[in-house]
């Protein structure tokens, strides 16, 4: 399942987008919060550790902020959020025959070694994602929307990051020739 | 006025499931939208696919105007919503880092979620990672707070960086849309002789 | 692209159309915001819910445990005939520039704002109730009525003028002979030698629901 260009309806990316700013906006609407991702994931980390290592994160004043004593790190909006993207992800699959144990991969490279790379680029997204406070749905998308210079900032950094590095391993995605 | 206090007055319970609603919502569009493939999000960065940029900075633009309008409407209060607080170096660092994680994963954390949903695999190792990158964060904290809380400008807007009116900095992000629409069109039909599909 | 009328020109079009509109609207600013805010908030005026009794403003100045602010919005004659220890002096125009203050209070922060009779302080509240919505108070009958209760501390053998309360006015209507500033007995009374008052107690602490950051 390598080619690009197979038969898939996805929508329209602007229409797409615009339906995401309207969701964006009427997220900032009713809860007063725009939408995030990263931050939920690593509740569940912290969640985690406390489960396994309690004291541990007791003592330590980043976790404790999160999960110290009797404080449920779980007990946050954006861990249900997380939860629900699952959900419509799967559901939005599911309803295009899109749900398949597969592994999406460039045609020069293993799924073994993309499992690899996925690995590793999402170690640096998560390390990413914490220094900077938020991932491109909590700080590009959310933060942009509301002018945050920080966000804007950010946006611009994981682009030229992005870009920086893209010739360099075009072999993970590139087509040959 | 909005942002309303939902768990005043749906409840705890009940604002739980206005969120769990809004990532539902969110993660539908992502998928439907094609992000919870990797190679998809991948081609953004070699002008093959523009998809990510379109998606990004039409959101972007349609949520900001809706939120800027139903402020200027009296119908939101822009004081009371969430706006990220800025750490102008943390946050530059961290992109760039998130940068390279994304063409080296192929993902970013919420469209992870929405590949590992339809049992990715790659976005399931994508996901792991990702746990154990936060949990590494954790344990650097000792070494890395004072950057970490470094140029901190609290609640700082674009309008107040560039001392210009809200109206017109609003004007510029969607001139800077159009713009970056074209001109990344432009450049993908120089690479490739054929631009999006739309 | 075929011709200039496709989806993406119109859409482009009615995006920069709306920007435009929206820079020439403009955005609210704070006399604006309180006309949306007054049907919810403009209540608490009416029904004096947010005008606090001298000696409730007595017992915040004397309790360690809140973060209390003191808004005096007079004009700086008057603050220099008298006015409170605690209080710090702002004008009107200058409430704007506490937005990231007010903001960033405590859950155990009170705003007292305080004129000679209420009619500034009044003005003062809608202010920064649109600038912040912190939590916030007024001086009932001002510095008037303060001096009124606390401008002798012993007993009226001085021959003490009590200022006037039934025509307010705004101005500053107790008899000085020197501008003492806050040095005057009555700038910080001593809460053990004053005569105990009854009242209702309206200053309540926020217990902020946490609304945490974006992705934390």
């Amino acid at each position: 399942m390598n080619d690009l260009s197979e038969k898939n309806n996805y929508w329209n990316p602007y229409v797409g987008g615009a339906l995401l700013g309207v969701l964006l906006f009427l997220s900032f609407f009713i809860t007063g919060h725009g939408l995030g991702a990263s931050g939920g994931v690593n509740r569940i980390a912290v969640a985690i550790q406390d489960l396994v290592v309690p004291e541990y994160v007791d003592k330590s004043p980043y976790l404790a902020e999160l999960a110290g004593g009797d404080r449920d790190p779980l007990r946050h909006w954006i861990v249900l959020e997380v939860v629900g993207v699952m959900i419509g992800g799967f559901a939005s699959g599911l309803l295009r025959g899109r749900v398949r144990l597969q592994t999406y991969h460039g045609p020069q490279i293993t799924p073994r070694t993309r499992w690899a790379f996925a690995f590793a680029g999402g170690m640096l997204m998560g390390y990413g994602a914490r220094l900077a406070r938020g991932c491109t749905s909590g700080q590009a998308l959310s933060g942009g929307a509301v002018m945050s210079v920080g966000s804007w900032a950010f946006m611009f950094a994981v682009f030229a990051g992005g870009y920086g590095l893209a010739w360099f391993v075009r072999r993970l995605w590139q087509p040959v020739a | 006025m909005a942002p309303f206090d939902i768990v005043a007055t749906l409840g705890v319970a009940g604002s739980y499931l206005v969120y769990l609603g809004i990532g539902c919502c969110f993660g539908f569009i992502l998928e439907s939208s094609g992000f919870g493939d990797s190679r998809k999000l991948a081609a953004q960065f070699y002008f093959r696919e523009l998809r990510v940029l379109k998606v990004m900075f039409t959101a972007i633009v349609v949520a900001m105007l809706l939120v800027f309008w139903a402020t200027a409407l009296g119908w939101l209060d822009y004081d009371d919503i969430n706006v990220n607080e800025t750490f102008l170096w943390p946050g530059i660092v961290g992109g760039l880092i998130m940068g390279v994680g994304f063409i080296l994963g192929g993902y970013c954390p919420g469209t992870s979620l929405v590949s590992a949903a339809t049992l990715k695999i790659d976005g399931m190792f994508f996901l792991l990672g990702l746990f154990v990158g936060v949990f590494a964060f954790g344990e650097s904290l000792g070494y890395i707070n004072e950057f970490w809380n470094s140029s901190h400008m609290g609640r700082f807007i674009l309008p107040e960086l560039f001392g210009i009116e809200t109206g017109v900095v609003v004007i510029l992000v969607v001139c800077l849309a159009i713009a970056m629409f074209l001109g990344f069109g432009w450049i993908q039909r120089l690479i490739y002789g054929r631009g999006d599909p739309e | 692209m075929s011709t200039m009328l496709n989806p993406r020109s119109i859409g482009a079009a009615f995006l920069l159309a709306a920007a435009a509109a929206l820079a020439l609207h403009g955005q609210p600013d704070l006399e604006q915001k309180w006309g949306f805010m007054t049907p919810e908030y403009g209540a608490r005026l009416a029904y004096r819910e947010v005008y606090i009794d001298p000696a409730e403003l007595l017992g915040l100045i004397n309790n360690d445990n809140i973060e209390l602010v003191i808004y005096d919005v007079r004009d700086e004659r008057d603050w220099n005939m008298f006015h409170l220890v605690d209080a710090e002096r702002i004008a009107l125009q200058d409430l704007p520039g506490q937005r990231e203050r007010l903001r960033t209070l405590s859950e155990l922060g009170v705003v007292v704002i305080v004129s000679n009779d209420e009619i500034l302080a009044s003005e003062a509240w809608k202010r920064i109730m649109a600038l912040a919505k912190p939590n916030a108070y007024i001086l009932e009958g001002g510095l008037n009525h303060w001096l009124n209760i606390y401008g002798v501390m012993d007993d009226e053998a001085a021959g003490h003028d009590k200022a006037s309360l039934v025509a307010p006015d705004g101005t500053l209507r107790h008899p000085f002979k020197l501008a003492l500033g806050a040095r005057h007995a009555a700038a910080r009374p001593d809460e053990h030698r004053v005569r105990q008052r009854e009242y209702t107690a309206k200053v309540r602490l926020l217990k902020k629901v946490a609304k945490a950051g974006g992705c934390n």
